[in-house]
């Protein structure tokens, strides 16, 4: 139970959390709603997933929103150019994973600090992008929307999507070697070389594996709408770092499992439907979000403090 | 270990990187005098310095917290809470735009106050909390006005700060080198700038020293928040106007000034003037491209490829220093067996 | 010689170097497959540099190392590895995050990146080597839940678990209880009755005799005698490691002892792992402080430090009752410390050394906050040319300095706060012989010009040489109280816990 506790506690704060929607705003659980709000969290999910372990390994990533617009942007012109979705889809994996290459080689390669050498690829590739589309929708072909399904079909199809990918990284972050490499890297890097492992090309690796997640995302976003939006994915870095960091994943490396995240991102997801529930506007989401960050943070550090005496 | 010889030319280098960038700085600047037929003009250049002296605060005061080894991800969005804020203090409660100015400042400290009792309080890290504060104070802005809450219609007096000419240059250029002639006088002619670096090159020796390292870094942040207050109210007074989203995006351009101007990310190493001319470049740039007829997207992405660029030759010499130790003690390799 | 009656390990007149300093000066040592080889010798008689060039951290300059008659040249630590040389370091190398069954596991397999874990496995290896030295720790147990003692057995269990033919242990009891060091002990007879040479390094005599077939005395980096253990006492081991005479080289003391500065009154620190000292040091008198590593003699100059302020006893000086609670309370004092890193505490390396010496008095060299060029360049010159520095002018940056030229910077720098109480922590550590006894004329000059100074030293001929009194520290608390004219091995065997 100790060992969990830090999950446990997010986990209770979301069932506390609907709980309390059950009883004053019954209408939060009504099917159709809630499925949309599933749908709608199913890519963050996946981007979590991945940014999950570029904090764990001790290092943050916050390009993504901008590489999600990128590849959502590229996988719709794709499309538009008639490729088949199964071509459209590693095509927007392979280019993510590009683009996290990119960040990869300046971290691990020349061991520049990553918030800055992601912040500076942030805005290279959002302002590449605006500069390319100038706000200018991109429209998809018909059959791409929901997967060419009903629309109740593409939505569960996504919402499987992401609990796959989720159970796939949960499974391979317990049970498979490069899983473990990555928690004992961001446990105690010095350490991970004095025992074989090899801390910078797995750093790299982590690099590109966020990339390819954030194109698998893109194109589980593009399929929703019949447009593009090149602003896509704007604010997704913070939305995605707080799902983790509520979710118990340390800033200092090395804790910190998936099913923690997905409870954290589930809580921040509640948020904002529970704020319109109970008549606060919504446009206090972000405040709220930055001071759960913080507490979350906060409780971490003094948490660790204490262990340490 | 440590090389002399690198040691020994890093003064000499600092200077160069200067001495460097103001040439890079003339380069663009007749670069686009030739492109650009307005573009060298009187108007134009003060048009630059106007543009430029809110990223420009932001940069002279992020140069003291990246000399101890920190960073500000929060100074953009503070800078749109207390523009916010002074709209908010100057038409609802009523104060004149001075008093308003006043306590705006006050708030930018508070702000400040409480990046720097999070990360030398509760020892976290810089990045994380600010990472946090840049959510939590760009998301107040958002609260209070709603998102769609605008000021506007400030006096003519108050606009002069922002819009007329004092003493035949832009009202807004004195105040600026106040502020960055203090911050220089900080960092370069009193001891604070001393504890800064020391805190930057080694936390645990400044305290085997008897610096008050907690107090020093709290120092770099408070100033941090104060000046993005000011740089706030100059905004406001500029566009006539105080909007939820202002400032987005200047914690970007004001580390990518300072990183640019020499500052090492890592601590320790930077000047004031190599920041100064960090905003210069940056803003040369941005407005050269509109009279090359380029569109303001590639100023945004020029800048964010200078920053990979700039951190990577500043990278450069401790990675080799890096490798070459490496081959002098032979790393334990792992066991193939 | 064939392979079959070669030694295990074999090393032949093995040099080694660190600029002017002689690390090692030709010591021999040969290990044997099947029996408990301690290495004996004072803190800087060269163990650690030894235990260096056989994992292969350090390529020595000279003389040769041989592993079952065959030479090993260019030994690395891979190669050390793979030939079964294991090392169990004092600090472990431990994931604090991770449980022990997977530390364990982490070291000991070896396969691809997309292999699964087989946790089945990885906890029965775990339960099979602890249960084999015997430790009581739960392999599901994270590894910063565990004592530093519990994860020195989990380094053991790794050593064990590669199949090492040699295994050196680096004072591996310096931090266990008696029980654990009884499980310890078993587990190395275990070790030895495998035909595993144990190399076993302990400042604990006792331990030696009750463990170890023979022992080698290293003094100085040479190795002055290699002997089984049967046939040899306690006290002609000490007197094996203390052996030279105290050279004459040591700076007379003529002062008088004056007024007591510093008063120690039942000091403790829990945090810091010092409990009960009691002290008073007298203007113009050198103290030593002489004790094991561990002993808690930089914990206790920390402690008066502020730097892990005292939860217990009192501080006077001058017979006022003080409060430190940080370093900068020490300064404001007058209390100087010059800390034992020299590299991350005592300088900061990038820094100038002018800039370095006036860091601690800035409120004072600097009036409203202001720099002075001018008077920190006369401030450093008048340092360099008191002290002897060599360094081309007041802007050498600290890095480009010899160690004896930065510890002098260090020094500099708390001279120049005008100190009541000087503590010095290891001064002559790691500093050419030259500079070593200008470093010795320097401090005897303070102490005649009425400071108080605390000087803590491993190395026993500098303690007594240079103190008036002498203060032997064990387990964190003052254990006996010498004359400074004392003999070594009083000195040796007080450290050790003996009753001489």
């Amino acid at each position: 139970m100790k060992r969990y506790f830090r999950e446990l506690s997010v986990a209770g704060a979301l069932l506390i959390l609907l709980l309390v929607l059950a009883l004053f705003a019954p209408a939060f659980f009504q099917p159709q709603p809630l499925r949309s709000l599933l749908t709608r969290e199913a890519p963050t999910l996946v981007v979590a997933c991945g940014m999950a372990f570029v904090i764990i390994i001790r290092q943050i990533d916050i390009s993504v929103g901008s590489q999600f617009a990128v590849c959502s942007v590229c996988a719709g012109l794709l499309a538009a150019l008639k490729w088949p979705l199964v071509l459209v889809l590693p095509a927007s994996v392979a280019l993510g994973a590009l683009m996290g290459a990119f960040n990869g080689m300046l971290v691990a390669g020349l061991r520049l600090p990553s918030i800055v050498v992601t912040l500076a690829t942030m805005v290279t590739w959002r302002e590449a992008l605006r500069w390319q589309r100038q706000g200018q929708f991109v429209n998809l072909p018909d059959n791409l929307q929901w997967f060419g399904l009903s629309q109740s079909g593409g939505q569960w199809t996504l919402i499987g999507a992401a609990l796959v990918v989720l159970t796939l990284l949960a499974w391979a972050t317990r049970h498979l070697a490069a899983g473990r490499f990555i928690y004992a890297i961001g446990s105690d890097a010095e350490a991970a070389r004095l025992a074989g492992l090899r801390p910078q090309s797995t750093t790299f690796a982590v690099f590109v594996f966020m990339g390819a997640l954030v194109g698998l995302a893109a194109m589980m976003n593009v399929v929703q709408s019949p447009q593009v939006d090149p602003k896509s994915g704007s604010g997704l870095e913070l939305k995605v770092i707080a799902a983790a960091v509520v979710g118990g994943v340390a800033v200092s490396g090395g804790r910190g499992r998936l099913w923690g995240v997905f409870a954290g991102l589930l809580l921040l997801a509640c948020i904002s439907p529970a704020l319109t529930h109970f008549h606060v506007e919504a446009y206090w989401e972000k405040a709220i979000q930055g001071a759960i960050i913080l507490l979350a943070v906060v409780a971490d550090g003094v948490r660790s403090r204490k262990q340490i005496r | 270990m440590s090389n002399p010889s690198i040691q020994r030319g890093w003064k000499a280098a600092l200077l160069r990187h200067e001495t460097l960038l103001l040439l890079v700085v003339a380069v663009e600047w007749l670069y686009f005098n030739s492109v650009g037929p307005r573009f060298g003009s009187v108007d134009n250049s003060f048009d630059i310095i106007r543009h430029s002296v809110e990223i420009g605060l932001l940069a002279v005061v992020m140069t003291p917290i990246i000399l101890t080894g920190g960073i500000d991800l929060s100074a953009g969005s503070l800078l749109g809470l207390c523009a916010i804020l002074f709209g908010k203090l100057w038409r609802d409660a009523g104060l004149s735009p001075v008093m308003a100015g006043v306590c705006t400042l006050g708030i930018g400290a508070v702000a400040g106050g409480l990046n720097a009792v999070l990360i030398t309080g509760l020892r976290l890290p810089p990045l994380i909390v600010t990472l946090g504060t840049y959510s939590l104070f760009r998301g107040l802005g958002e609260a209070i006005t709603r998102g769609v809450d605008t000021f506007t219609n400030f006096p003519a007096s108050f606009l002069f700060l922002g819009q007329e000419r004092w003493l035949g240059v832009p009202a807004q250029v004195p105040l600026f080198l106040l502020v960055a002639g203090a911050v220089w006088v900080l960092v370069h002619r009193m001891t604070f700038g001393r504890t800064f670096r020391a805190v930057g090159f080694a936390p645990e020796g400044a305290r085997y020293a008897g610096i008050p390292v907690e107090r020093r870094i709290a120092l770099a942040y408070v100033l941090a928040g104060t000046v993005a207050a000011l740089a706030a109210i100059i905004y406001t007074a500029r566009l006539g106007q105080a909007k939820a989203d202002a400032g987005t995006g200047y914690e970007l351009f004001a580390i990518t000034a300072v990183v640019l101007g020499g500052t090492s990310i890592f601590g320790g190493i930077g000047s004031v003037h190599g920041t100064l001319l960090g905003v210069a470049a940056i803003a040369v740039l941005n407005n050269g491209l509109v009279h090359a007829r380029q569109p303001r997207e590639v100023a945004g992405m020029l800048t964010g490829l200078l920053l990979v660029l700039a951190l990577s030759t500043s990278a450069l010499p401790k990675l080799l220093a890096l490798l070459r130790s490496h081959r002098q003690t032979v790393n334990p390799e792992p066991i193939k067996s | 010689m064939s392979a079959a009656n070669a030694p295990l390990l074999q090393l032949s007149s093995v040099a080694k170097s660190f600029g002017a300093v002689r690390a090692l000066r030709g010591v021999s040592f040969d290990l044997r497959a099947g029996e408990v080889h301690a290495l004996l010798g004072e803190n800087g008689a060269g163990k650690s540099t030894l235990i260096k060039v056989i994992t292969g951290a350090h390529q020595p300059d000279g003389g040769t190392l041989a592993m079952d008659g065959g030479l090993l040249e260019k030994l690395s630590p891979a190669a050390a590895r793979k030939l079964g040389i294991a090392c169990i370091y004092q600090q472990p190398a431990l994931f604090p995050d991770l449980a022990v069954a997977e530390n364990i596991a982490l070291r000991l397999e070896s396969g691809g990146a997309l292999r699964k874990v087989d946790w089945a496995a990885r906890r029965l290896q775990a339960v099979g080597l602890l249960e084999r030295i015997g430790a009581d720790i739960s392999p599901d147990a994270e590894v910063r839940s565990l004592s530093m003692p519990e994860q020195q057995l989990v380094e053991i269990a790794c050593a064990i678990g590669s199949g090492a033919r040699i295994v050196i242990m680096d004072e591996p009891t310096a931090s266990l209880t008696r029980k654990e060091v009884a499980l310890l002990f078993a587990v190395v007879r275990d070790l030895r009755s495998r035909g595993v040479g144990v190399v076993y390094i302990s400042h604990r005599l006792e331990e030696i005799f009750e463990l170890a077939d023979r022992v080698t005395v290293l003094r100085d980096g040479q190795s002055v005698g290699t002997c089984p253990v049967s046939g040899m006492t306690e006290a002609g081991l000490i007197k094996l490691m203390v052996g030279r005479e105290v050279a004459q080289l040591y700076p007379p003391a003529e002062g008088v002892a004056g007024q007591v500065v510093l008063a120690l009154k039942q000091l403790g620190c829990a945090a810091g792992g010092v409990k009960n000292v009691s002290l008073e040091i007298r203007a113009g008198e050198i103290v030593g402080l002489a004790g094991l590593v561990g002993a808690g003699r930089t914990e206790l100059a920390r402690v008066l430090f502020g730097i892990t302020p005292a939860d217990s006893g009192e501080i006077s000086l001058n017979g006022r009752s003080i409060t430190v609670a940080s370093p900068q309370d020490a300064v404001g004092q007058g209390i100087a410390y010059v800390p034992e890193d020299r590299r991350r505490h005592g300088v900061i390396l990038e820094m100038h050394i002018a800039q370095n010496m006036s860091m601690a008095i800035h409120s004072r060299i600097f009036p409203a906050a202001w720099l002075r060029d001018g008077a920190e360049a006369r401030l450093a010159q008048e340092f360099i040319r008191n002290l002897g520095i060599k360094a081309y002018g007041p802007q050498a940056p600290g890095g480009s300095l010899s160690g004896g030229n930065q510890q002098k910077v260090s020094l500099a720098r708390w001279l120049a706060t005008r100190p009541k109480v000087l503590i010095l922590d290891e001064p002559t550590q790691g500093v050419d012989v030259g500079a070593k006894s200008e470093i010795h004329k320097i401090i005897r000059r303070l102490a005649m010009e009425g400071l108080a100074v605390l000087m803590i030293s491993s190395d026993l001929p500098e303690v007594l040489g240079m103190s008036d009194r002498i203060a032997v520290m064990r387990g964190g608390t003052i254990t006996a109280l010498l004359p400074g004219k004392s003999e070594a091995h009083a000195v040796m065997a007080a450290a050790l816990g003996q009753n001489p």
